[in-house]
């Protein structure tokens, strides 16, 4: 079952096959519930994210194209959209500034030139996240990974609306760039 | 063509450089309300826009992989697969209630085909009356809590962005026109999830200045929020 394509088990999923879906589960749970745990902060509501994002991911799996993304992007996506709102229902936003602490020292863990050739995008996503000036990394991962609008960031930082959107956007650009150029290179 | 490089270039308008200006925030997912609309409507007829914020997408997609794995508490797998075997056992149910609600909707339809003929010689009040302005907009409002839930816009009469943010029940939902004198029309559906819900079309029906737009529950249920429309300013 392990050598089953991400994109077979999300067509077993749609299909109601059970021993897909424990497959699906058992394949992405830490990756789904590391992300609901870093955007939530404690592991109860990041469980409940988690399962959430699951069941989500079994109603809408007839309708996942892979043309639009790879599957654990498509699930990582869902997860992220429910916990942002499970924090912005539970409290205001505050920022968690674990999750950057967490990005430099997972760009420190290996080598950059090492973490390309492993040859996948969450290593490619590492490296230039880490290559970044700091003020354009906390900004793309404060609206990417945890919700936040240009405007919210700019109050929370104290710089102009016009600032915040210019660091998410160069950011953007610069992670887009990334992918691409690593993309030909292989 | 880079992303940066389309950013700077195909900008033909003030609605170009308003999306450019949103699509990050677009793609990031954190783009709400009325710039969010106005964003989509634009997108709806601007291939180079729509190209930008494609380009910008793909990174915006990619971010959440860099979060932290972690383990999840023990019998987190079980916990879930009991609950998709719940919902798989009320997913069967509800297939047998769906074949008898298709069977009414049939009849109504026919229902429906018959009057169009019937009013085939003579223009219908809805069709008499539309007078559409450039660009409207309604502020939606939960039925139930009677908060503000999101905008719609309408260009020309019939291109049409939905745009709802917190408030709902997570879900699908049908996106009824109401004119107001003659029949409710639906022109598509939206899905809500994980606090947000867009949809981009275009209506089959001329749309007036004084019309509701609704979310409603699919199958003729319950209206969950709807707004009337107004010219834009």
């Amino acid at each position: 079952m392990w050598s089953v394509s991400d994109d077979a088990l999300v067509a077993g999923l749609a299909t109601g096959d059970r021993d897909a879906a424990s497959a699906f589960v058992r394949r992405f749970q830490r990756r789904v519930f590391g992300l609901a745990r870093t955007i939530v902060g404690d592991d109860r509501t990041a469980e409940d994210v988690a399962q959430e994002a699951f069941v989500r991911a079994w109603k809408h799996a007839g309708s996942y194209d892979p043309r639009r993304g790879s599957v654990v992007a498509w699930l990582l996506t869902i997860t992220r959209n429910l916990a942002i709102d499970s924090v912005r229902v539970r409290r205001p936003l505050a920022m968690e500034p674990s999750v950057i602490v967490d990005l430099d020292r997972m760009s420190d863990e290996r080598d950059a030139h090492e973490l390309v050739q492993l040859g996948d995008d969450t290593a490619r996503l590492r490296v230039a996240l880490g290559r970044l000036p700091e003020d354009q990394r906390r900004a793309v991962v404060l609206a990417g990974l945890l919700g936040y609008t240009a405007r919210e960031i700019g109050e929370m930082d104290g710089i102009p609306l016009g600032t915040a959107k210019t660091r998410i956007r160069t950011a953007l650009i610069r992670l887009r760039a990334a992918l691409v150029v690593e993309e030909h290179t292989e | 063509m880079s992303a940066d490089e389309r950013g700077a270039s195909g900008v033909s308008g003030s609605g170009c450089q308003q999306a450019r200006d949103a699509a990050p925030e677009l793609a990031l997912g954190v783009l709400a309300g009325a710039e969010r609309a106005e964003v989509l409507i634009h997108l709806g007829h601007c291939l180079p826009c729509q190209a930008y914020v494609a380009e910008l997408t793909e990174a915006a997609d990619a971010l959440p992989l860099v979060a932290p794995e972690r383990e999840p508490p023990a019998g987190f797998e079980d916990r879930v697969l009991a609950t998709l075997d719940d919902g798989t056992r009320s997913r069967r149910r509800r297939w047998v209630a769906s074949i008898a609600v298709a069977a009414a909707a049939a009849a109504i339809l026919s229902i429906t085909i018959v009057r169009v003929i019937d009013a085939g010689s003579e223009p219908s009040a809805v069709q008499s009356n539309v007078t559409a302005p450039a660009v409207m907009r309604a502020r939606m409002v939960s039925d139930r809590s009677g908060d503000p839930v999101g905008w719609a816009h309408v260009s020309g009469g019939h291109a049409v962005a939905l745009t709802v943010s917190y408030g709902l029940e997570g879900g699908n939902y049908d996106i009824e026109v109401r004119p107001p004198s003659g029949d409710a029309v639906v022109i598509g559906d939206m899905t809500y999830e994980g606090a947000q819900g867009s949809w981009a079309g275009t209506s089959p029906v001329p749309i007036d200045a004084r019309s509701d737009i609704a979310l409603v529950r699919p199958r003729g249920g319950d209206t969950v929020c709807h707004g009337t429309l107004d010219v834009a300013r």
